[in-house]
């Protein structure tokens, strides 16, 4: 599975952040390459969602780079558009529009970002839809629909910007438990597919299954970052140890 | 698992960039983010300066302190600078009115009653708040109404003014056994009595005649008590305001529950009475309330009895805010949870007992806030009796203009009684501000 | 829904037999306060008829007819001494219409830009706009009615010193007076025109939608519509030759006689009943958008849509379903307050109708049955409109 000579996707190097004087990011460095799929685990509070929301600037870093397809991040935001461009990402809260049917939310980037014609962008939304299973659902609206089918939609939604990289921070956390593996099916055939991946999870049998490392953090910072059967069978650090046996 | 575990010691936290925090840091985030936003604190600043340095030129540095009439000081500084003689020789009318100075002491002294009255609410020690506070709402204002009014009274109005008097003999001895015995004042009288061991029937039937015995030692002190007559044309000031408006808080809330439970009422034809009164009250202003109860009371009531124009606004306003508060209650009853009339019902409770101990407790709790914003409407709105002719604290101002020796003089005191409004309105509403974040901190903890 | 228990031996006693069957209880309730409204009100009625009898006063409507003989200060439509009490009603309710429409157009624009500046991210602005909302909402608006009736508008200079803009607009202790336009020859061209040009855009604005859909290329539909509507029927004035004169007004002896004019209690009401309701306003298009919620906005930063389409998009159309409702209610609120004329004596239908009309015709009863349905009538549209709406912007939810 792993390609280290495929072209890096993400790099961040020396990532520091602050919010207020409260330090969440302490030096990260870590690189994705093409096609490579991470899963960060850590406990609440270790900066693991910040991470990720710094990569495509919802939140703004104050030290380091981050680069994303060899393109530097700017920190004033000026090349967001560009940056943001090919990335996906899903929420933990979903954050569908909820003014808007299931097929709205999809075609909205589409038409209005991409400039596509109304009809091809619904007919990609459609295939995405169908890919995700709720293609039968796309005249309703998102909140008539379970949390795991919201997710879902999120996830077409995403997927209708033609992203090479997908974010996904916490996507299965507000879901009853019934609900977390229609979610997880999704995102295991999309890593199967090929795309570019960095999961912001507890699913550890997801880790499992897709990951091709495991970074695990602590307080800002990567504890360790390994395979993920090395992960878990071996775990390098107290930190880690204890982590792995509350969740497991 | 592998036995050779690294400890993972977590870096030290560095310092933030020092532009980031501390006063630059916020400079630089809310006053000075871009151009943009700088040229708008620049904007923001100058207009503040503008407001704050006319106003303090005009009320203070340019103003005259010590003047015989408004003349002197149109000599002395025209019109840049306040008159303040003028609303210091009226002040007293501004907020008692016309009422003969030699008795304003009354007013004082019941107000100074309310405040005790109301004192044990904040006590911490005390248990019966509830209690307390019904009495201060429904007692006090017969206490209050003769020191105001003063004059004959009847043996009925006798009884009803010793019930106050009683009233808050009982919330003091409340508050003071509650808080220094921890226990309700019923229980002390018992064990004063010697009757603890005594029957409940017999405990009752001792507590019944205590209660009694205040009463009637109460009616006699008052019966002896009298107070020479203050008619209401002679109210006014901030005075009227309060008293309009503390009726209309006391009665719109009760009334208001009711009318409120009566629309939610699966009965037909009593539901449809309280919409209708709810409704035709909230769509027409006011002032056609007061209009209306103004020259229709007089036709309504039997010929020979007599209204004066203080009662029939106390009227109108009491209907006026039911209305109102009917429509804030209504809105905490929905707010609630359908479980909790469903939980009430599996305990087999009846109407009243789920509305009055499960549905009403907690709805009042969420209207809070509400509940103040109404007050403060209605508090505001109590200005509107000047206009059928009422002293209130407005008409007060302008009858300053209109003193021959301060002619004229309207801005100084327009100022004045705003910034007491604003003081009475700004305070409530901070009050509920903070008690609807305490409230929502209680909620999201739970 | 009824307790009834078979098994417990009922009682003997009619009535206590109809208090323990719930149904028979309610509608025993319902009877009793019935009953007692009923008599409540013919109490009412007998008492009323007593002392109009006494007083010599009717309750008849045949007074509408009747010569009034008093003047009006102001009125849109034409009306003078000898008319009747009907004109006086009509009179007095176009005012109230006029102040109430006036005044929610500038507070909306006022409270709109306020309820902004409290969201700003500029610290001082939004404190700026914070103290304004408090400090109007927190004093009554008689109160600052009629300080800007006496404190202001009625210590404007006299006509011969009054403060002129322009050159055509003019202040001063009588009012507020201004150009009306006097169109001639070929104007109704221009106006045609201008139709035809708005009628052009909003087809302009469906064409563009349409191309967008089908090619998914965006046609600024709303510039270009604009300057076709301004720009096109301008053009045609010019060469016209500008078919429109002005009636200016002009000061003639102490006074300035031409042109539009309001008197200054008008003046005062409309800036307080703005100012005070933009207050309220103001609050209101902060919680609407701060409704929107934090991740609505982060959604629609990662799917990158444009800051425009965002707006127009996503916070607009979640905003305006928290505003719109709230906002209807203040709009009433304003003609329900616009009640309040009567105190600088603008003559609003609460002024002519529930004031002068009643002391002088002494109908006491028709007066107030039609001033109460007047209003009654305004907010019973008002509701059925919101309810329309409420129902059609629903949230679909499960």
């Amino acid at each position: 599975m792993n390609q280290p000579s495929a072209p890096k996707a993400i790099e961040i190097v020396n990532l520091n952040k602050w919010f207020g004087h409260f330090h969440v990011l302490k030096d990260v460095n870590l690189t994705v390459r093409e096609g490579e799929r991470y899963v960060v685990c850590g406990p609440s509070g270790s900066g693991k969602s910040t991470l990720i929301r710094c990569v495509n600037q919802l939140e703004e870093h104050q030290e380091g780079d981050i680069l994303v397809d060899g393109v530097m991040v700017h920190r004033n935001g000026s090349n967001r558009t560009e940056i943001r461009k090919h990335i996906g990402m899903v929420f933990q809260s979903f954050n569908l529009f909820p003014h808007l049917t299931v097929l709205d939310n999809c075609i909205l980037s589409p038409t209005l970002g991409l400039q596509m014609p109304k009809k091809d962008a619904e007919e990609i939304a459609m295939q995405h839809l169908s890919r995700v299973g709720i293609d039968d659902q796309a005249t309703k609206y998102p909140l008539q629909l379970s949390g795991g089918q919201q997710q879902r939609v999120a996830i077409a939604r995403a997927l209708c910007m033609k992203p090479r990289i997908m974010l996904f921070d916490e996507p299965t956390s507000a879901l009853d438990p019934e609900m977390i593996s229609e979610v997880l099916d999704v995102m295991v055939s999309l890593a199967e597919a090929g795309m570019t991946m960095i999961c912001v999870t507890h699913e550890m049998g997801f880790a499992r299954q897709v990951a091709d490392r495991v970074v695990f953090m602590d307080q800002g910072e990567i504890v360790e970052s390994a395979e993920p059967q090395a992960f878990f069978e071996n775990p390098q650090y107290d930190r880690s140890q204890q982590f792995l046996s509350h969740i497991l | 698992m592998s036995a050779n575990v690294e400890t993972f010691s977590p870096k030290p936290s560095r310092p933030a960039p020092a532009d980031t925090v501390g006063i630059i840091g916020w400079l630089r985030a809310n006053l000075f983010k871009d151009v943009s936003n700088a040229l708008m604190t620049i904007l923001g600043a100058y207009l503040i300066y503008v407001v704050i340095a006319a106003v303090l030129e005009w009320a203070v540095f340019n103003a005259v302190w010590d003047a015989e009439n408004r003349r002197e000081c149109l000599e002395l500084v025209g019109r840049s600078g306040a008159c303040w003689p003028g609303v210091v020789a009226w002040f007293d009318n501004l907020i008692y009115g016309l009422y003969p100075k030699d008795q304003v002491w009354r007013i004082n002294i019941a107000f100074l009653i309310l405040i005790a009255w109301l004192v044990p609410l904040w006590m911490p020690k005390v248990s019966s708040k509830i209690a307390v506070g019904l009495s201060a709402t429904l007692i006090y204002p017969f206490l209050a109404s003769y020191f105001f009014l003063g004059g004959s009274k009847g043996i009925i109005w006798t009884v009803l003014i010793a019930a106050g008097v009683s009233g808050f003999v009982w919330v003091w001895a409340t508050a003071l056994c509650e808080t220094l015995r921890g226990k309700p004042i019923t229980a002390q009288i018992i064990a004063w009595l010697k009757l603890d061991t005594a029957e409940e029937s017999k405990q009752r039937t001792a507590i019944r005649l205590v209660g009694l015995g205040l009463l009637v030692a109460s009616s006699i002190l008052v019966s002896v008590w009298s107070l020479e007559e203050v008619r209401t044309n002679f109210w006014g000031g901030l005075f009227l305001t309060l008293v309009i408006s503390g009726f209309g808080i006391t009665f719109s809330l009760p009334a208001g529950i009711l009318l409120a439970l009566g629309r939610r009422s699966h009965m037909p034809a009593i539901s449809l009475l309280c919409t209708a009164f709810i409704e035709l009250f909230r769509s027409v202003p006011l002032i056609t309330i007061l209009f209306m109860f103004n020259t229709m009371l007089p036709l309504f009531l039997p010929p020979g009895i007599e209204t004066n124009s203080l009662a029939r606004a106390i009227v109108a306003v009491c209907l006026f805010a039911s209305a109102y508060m009917a429509e804030v209650v209504r809105g905490g009853l929905q707010a609630l949870p359908n479980g909790q009339y469903e939980a009430a019902a599996s305990l087999g409770l009846g109407y009243w007992q789920t509305t009055s101990q499960v549905i009403m407790p907690q709805a009042l709790k969420i209207m809070i806030p509400s509940i103040v914003g109404n007050f403060i409407g209605l508090f505001k709105d109590t200005t509107l009796v000047s206009i059928i002719g009422l002293f209130d604290m407005m008409n007060m101002a302008r009858a300053v203009g209109e003193d021959t020796t301060w002619l004229g003089l309207l801005f100084e005191p327009f100022f004045t009684v705003t910034l007491i409004y604003f003081f009475f309105c700004f305070a409530m509403s901070s009050y509920s501000i903070r008690l609807e974040k305490r409230l929502s901190e209680g909620r999201d903890r739970n | 829904m009824t307790d009834r228990s078979a098994g417990v031996d009922l009682p003997t006693n009619p009535l206590a037999r109809i208090l323990r069957d719930s149904r028979l209880r309610s509608v025993f309730i319902q009877i009793v306060t019935v009953g007692l409204v009923v008599g409540l009100f013919a109490y009412l009625a007998s008492n009323t008829s007593a002392n109009m009898a006494e007083r010599n006063l009717s309750a008849g409507f045949d007074f509408l007819d009747v010569t009034a003989g008093f003047g009006i200060g102001f009125s849109l439509i034409e009306y003078k001494e000898g008319d009747s009490y009907g004109r006086v009603f009509l009179v007095g309710l176009m005012n109230t219409l006029l102040v109430a429409v006036v005044s929610i157009a500038f507070a909306s624009v006022l409270g709109f830009f306020i309820g902004l500046g409290r969201l700003s991210q500029n610290w001082l602005i939004s404190r700026v706009a914070r103290a304004y909302v408090e400090l109007l909402r927190n004093t009554p608006l008689l109160l600052q009615i009629v300080g800007w009736y006496l404190g202001v508008f009625t210590l404007l200079p006299r006509p011969r010193d009054s403060f002129v803009l322009s050159e055509v607009f003019v202040l001063n202790n009588r009012g507020f007076y201004m150009p009306s336009p006097v169109p001639e020859a070929g104007f109704n061209v221009v106006m045609w025109v201008l139709l035809a040009c708005v009628i052009f855009a909003i087809g302009l604005a469906r064409w563009a939608r349409r191309r967008q859909d089908l090619t998914g290329q965006p046609f600024p539909a709303l510039p270009v519509g604009f300057a076709t509507i301004i720009g096109l029927p301008l053009i045609l004035f010019l060469a016209l030759g500008t078919p429109l004169s002005w009636d200016i007004p002009e000061l003639t002896g102490f006074n300035y006689v031409g042109g539009v004019s309001v008197p200054p209690s008008f003046c005062a009401l409309i800036v307080a009943l703005s100012a005070y309701t933009a207050s309220f306003i103001a609050e209101i298009v902060r919680a609407g958008i701060q409704s929107v919620s934090k991740g609505q906005l982060e959604a629609a930063g990662a799917l990158n849509l444009p800051s425009n389409w965002t707006l127009r998009r996503v916070v607009l159309p979640q905003a305006m379903r928290v505003i719109i409702p709230p906002l209807i209610s203040q709009y009433l609120n304003v003609t329900k307050n616009s009640s309040l004329a009567i105190a600088v004596g603008y003559p609003d239908l609460v002024s002519v109708w529930m004031n002068t009309t009643l002391n002088q015709s002494g109908r006491a009863i028709p007066v107030v049955v039609m001033t109460m349905a007047f209003y009654c009538a305004v907010s019973l549209t008002v509701s059925i409109i919101m309810n329309q709406y409420n129902k059609r912007v629903l949230i679909k939810e499960r």
